[in-house]
């Protein structure tokens, strides 16, 4: 079940962008050394859905992400957010105007506490320290963290190391939030937990998610959209079941797993 | 009030080591040994100020030592008998040529030109990470020893700059390096501190953070010049001759060394480090000198001093790579900010500590619970 979320007030935080409505790559491309890993990529994700983004493996989803939160220059393309066009944002400036994201490999503060590890973003966005303590309780709360506050992130199970992940980026509510594989590696039960939590934050939030997963199952479950990718190339975006039937797909991606 | 205390005991802790040191070596009136101990004020003072940047941004710096260089010329230059500025430094503006300050004031200087120094020289070098930032802090160093040996109308060049009053004694070295502590404790706590031991775990994901890791890099290493600053300044002010020479890569290895050896992530290790190199360095000084034992003098021969140090900082990093400190803060007192239960599990002080440690001072940690 999850819990309703009651934000802690936020003086001296400055939010950005956070009423922007609409996250959008507008023909995307990323050349790295002559060689494409995406090209001329369009996509749309609204602020109250899960907006599913799958592919095969080198299907260049990771590096969409990137271009989408400032990691990665485009080649070409724009990337629009709430109609603005944010050419030459830093990473943190994407975070800043309310865009966030999770990593593949994690990449918590090793060496700080699950506590520290929520109170950096809040402080990257400007609240005190008190401030920033008391958004990162609530969220911990929220996502079913507060008792293992004071623990090395480190030490963290791999599944409470993904929470922790979704609630470092969560914190002070962005806009969008990009998550790379949070499930990677879970058993079923666990992705399922998972799933309902990542399902539940455009409501809670009023943050739209993109979402990046392999379990096709999973994905079909909870998103409203998906966009599907092969080799750097939109192949399909339509609705779960559009693109269960849709024939490109079934040959490029289902039909390997099958 | 008492919580308060309890969750910042750590700076009272070390300021109170240092105290119980100054008190056993004042029970001899062996001349030298006060000097050393002055000596050994001082380089608290550089060594936590290279703490603040190094332990917490994670970036080796090798040019700090410059910043102490800028500061002690700087003391020099505001305290140097005037009669002398005009005849060897006839360079220097004629407020510092015909004036002679006093001491906060030169100290205050020192600090001022440090921090300025950082600020134009950080600008360009925190855009970089890992060891091509450490290589230029390198640079800045060689450029910093260059410049400070050859510009003869400010520095004298490579003869010495005298009449510096000498006002720095151990006493008030002692309350520089409880302040410079207190500094270096405020910050690691700070919002700032807190962003950039983020960006020494994962720069990528600090960016994801919104942490502006350029901003914060910056800050820390101006405050840490300014520590290094007032530092030199001190130095100066202790010595009353000033030559370029010790302000270079014997200094910088030995002042980094004394961070790896106490623990290079935590304050405590940071001071542990100074008093326990220290210590085996004065000690090895002394069999250098010869220890009279029965009617014989035993004595080693002259150099083994250098390579003692090596052996024993070589085996202070194999039996504990994280240093002394372990990379942990000092907490002694119950109540203190133990992260959680299970860390509440006091850990036995290191043997290998300086003897003048206090028994039994746990140490504990409130950034860093192991878990």
């Amino acid at each position: 079940m999850i819990e309703p979320y009651v934000e802690p007030a936020a003086p001296g935080v400055d939010r950005g962008l956070t009423n922007a409505s609409e996250l959008a790559a507008d023909k995307l491309v990323v050349r790295f050394q002559g060689l494409a890993a995406i090209s001329d990529v369009s996509l749309k994700v609204q602020r109250h859905e899960v907006f599913g983004l799958i592919g095969p493996n080198g299907a260049g989803k990771t590096t969409l992400v990137n271009c989408l939160t400032g990691f990665q220059r485009p080649t070409e393309g724009r990337i629009i957010l709430g109609g603005g066009d944010t050419a030459g944002w830093s990473a943190s400036r994407f975070r800043e105007q309310g865009v966030a994201r999770t990593f593949q490999a994690g990449r918590l503060f090793k060496d700080m506490t699950v506590m520290e590890n929520v109170e950096v973003t809040a402080a990257g966005l400007g609240a005190s320290l008190r401030s920033a303590r008391k958004h990162a309780k609530a969220m911990l709360g929220w996502i079913g963290l507060a008792d293992k506050a004071a623990l090395h992130a480190g030490a963290l199970a791999y599944t409470d190391q993904r929470r922790l992940g979704i609630a470092r980026a969560l914190v002070l509510s962005p806009a969008f939030i990009l998550l790379d594989e949070p499930a990677a590696g879970m058993s079923d039960a666990e992705c399922e937990d998972l799933m309902e939590l990542v399902a539940s934050i455009p409501r809670t939030f009023t943050c739209g998610v993109l979402l990046i997963e392999h379990n096709m199952r999973v994905v079909m479950g909870i998103s409203q959209r998906i966009h599907v990718l092969d080799g750097g190339r939109t192949i399909a975006e339509g609705t779960p079941d559009e693109i269960q039937r849709h024939e490109a797909v079934l040959a490029a991606y289902l039909g390997m797993e099958a | 009030m008492g919580h308060f205390l309890l969750r910042h005991q750590t700076p009272m802790l070390l300021a109170v080591l240092l105290v119980l040191i100054a008190g056993a070596t004042s029970l001899s009136s062996n001349e030298a040994l006060q000097v050393t101990l002055t000596e050994m004020f001082i380089r608290v003072i550089v060594v936590v100020g290279l703490y603040v940047f190094i332990g917490n941004s994670g970036i080796i710096s090798f040019g700090h030592i410059g910043f102490m260089c800028i500061g002690a010329y700087a003391a020099a230059w505001a305290t140097a008998e005037p009669s002398f500025k005009q005849i060897m430094l006839s360079g220097l503006p004629a407020f510092l040529q015909e004036h002679q300050y006093p001491f906060l004031v030169a100290t205050a200087g020192a600090l001022l030109l440090a921090m300025a120094v950082a600020f134009v020289l950080g600008l360009a070098i925190m855009r970089l990470s890992g060891t091509a930032a450490s290589i230029a802090t390198f640079a800045f160093l060689i450029i910093v020893n260059s410049v400070y040996s050859n510009w003869d109308s400010l520095t004298a060049g490579v003869s010495s700059i005298i009449g510096i009053p000498t006002v720095v004694g151990s006493f008030t070295a002692y309350a520089f390096a409880a302040l410079a502590i207190l500094v270096a404790y405020l910050f690691q706590i700070s919002r700032f501190g807190l962003m950039l031991r983020a960006s020494r775990d994962d720069e990528v994901a600090a960016r994801a953070s919104a942490v502006k890791i350029m901003r914060v890099r910056l800050a820390a290493f101006v405050l840490s010049a300014g520590l290094v600053g007032i530092g030199g300044g001190l130095y100066a002010q202790f010595l009353g001759i000033l030559t370029v020479d010790p302000f270079y890569l014997n200094l910088s290895f030995i002042t980094i060394a004394m961070l790896v050896v106490g623990g290079m992530a935590s304050l405590s290790g940071a001071v542990v480090g100074v008093v326990a190199v220290t210590a085996i360095v004065e000690i090895l000084r002394l069999f250098e000198r010869g220890v009279p034992i029965g009617g014989a003098s035993l004595g080693l021969p002259q150099g083994s001093q250098e390579i003692g140090l090596g052996i024993v900082m070589a085996l202070i990093l194999i039996f504990r790579p994280n240093g002394l400190s372990r990379g942990r803060e000092f907490a002694h007192f119950a109540g203190a900010p133990l992260p959680a239960p299970s860390t509440a599990a006091p850990v036995a002080p290191p043997a290998s500590a300086p003897a003048a440690r206090p028994e039994g001072i746990p140490i504990t940690d409130e950034r860093k619970a192991i878990v």
